[in-house]
């Protein structure tokens, strides 16, 4: 799920992306955020809505966070091509939902290394032997 | 549908989409209504798609982009090799749970 070429940056792309940030990964987000602004209203302030909450909670920026927004932006693409009213896309408990789609996208979320964290702090005090740590970032 | 089979639903909806796509490829909206039909009113689509995401994810199914009148392309999944395997697991689990609830509703041990 994941884009993006795999030649090999020059040198002052190298330099310039740890000022900016990567930049095929702004690019990425920034086609997101047309492909939204497409959407009918109600859709794009449900969209809108979801991102606030997927900015506190979810994958901080980086791959995990790129394959998340194409997701997002193809489930309610389909959503408004089929005419799925609103509410039978999030349910009765959007959080429910929210939760489910998130939990998906592990990589680069603070609550996953947290939960590395603390799983190998709790094997380190129980004594066991371990070299599982930081699995996923 | 109460609270009650909401949180009931969680551990085994997973099991349930594996068996659906294991009479026929579907897409996610065939996925829903076929639910919907079978009295599963409450389920979001949007919880079916992060199940989707998920199972793909984890390689048990294999998805082909299809064409369609309206809108982006639609995925179509299909269980694969991967997928039975782990719908055969999921079968041997729920026949062992089952069996056991039913042996505490009769009041045995």
């Amino acid at each position: 799920m994941t884009t993006g070429s795999n030649e090999p940056k020059s040198r002052y792309l190298q330099y310039l992306e740890i000022v900016t940030g990567s930049l095929e990964e702004k690019k990425r987000y920034r086609q997101y955020k047309a492909r939204i602004k497409q959407l009918p209203e109600n859709y794009r302030i449900a969209v809108e809505a979801l991102e606030r909450y997927l900015m506190h909670f979810g994958p901080a920026d980086g791959a995990g966070a790129m394959a998340m927004y194409d997701d997002l932006a193809e489930l309610f693409e389909q959503g408004a091509a089929d005419g799925t009213p609103i509410r039978d896309i999030f349910g009765a408990d959007p959080v429910e939902f929210v939760e489910a789609f998130m939990a998906n996208y592990p990589l680069g979320q603070y609550r996953t290394r947290e939960r590395n964290r603390f799983t190998s702090a709790i094997e380190r005090a129980a004594g066991e032997n371990t070299t599982t740590k930081d699995r996923t970032d | 549908m109460g609270k009650l089979v909401t949180e009931m639903l969680k551990g085994t909806l997973e099991g349930i989409v594996l068996a659906i796509l294991s009479g026929r490829p579907a897409y996610g909206y065939e996925i829903t209504a076929w639910l919907r039909e079978q009295g599963f009113s409450d389920i979001a689509e949007g919880t079916i798609y992060a199940l989707l995401v998920r199972i793909e994810q984890r390689g048990l199914v294999d998805v082909e982009k299809v064409p369609s009148e309206k809108g982006p392309p639609r995925k179509v999944y299909s269980l694969n090799d991967q997928g039975r395997e782990y719908l055969e697991e999921f079968w041997r689990t729920w026949s062992f749970l089952a069996d056991r609830l039913e042996q505490l509703r009769k009041g045995g041990k």
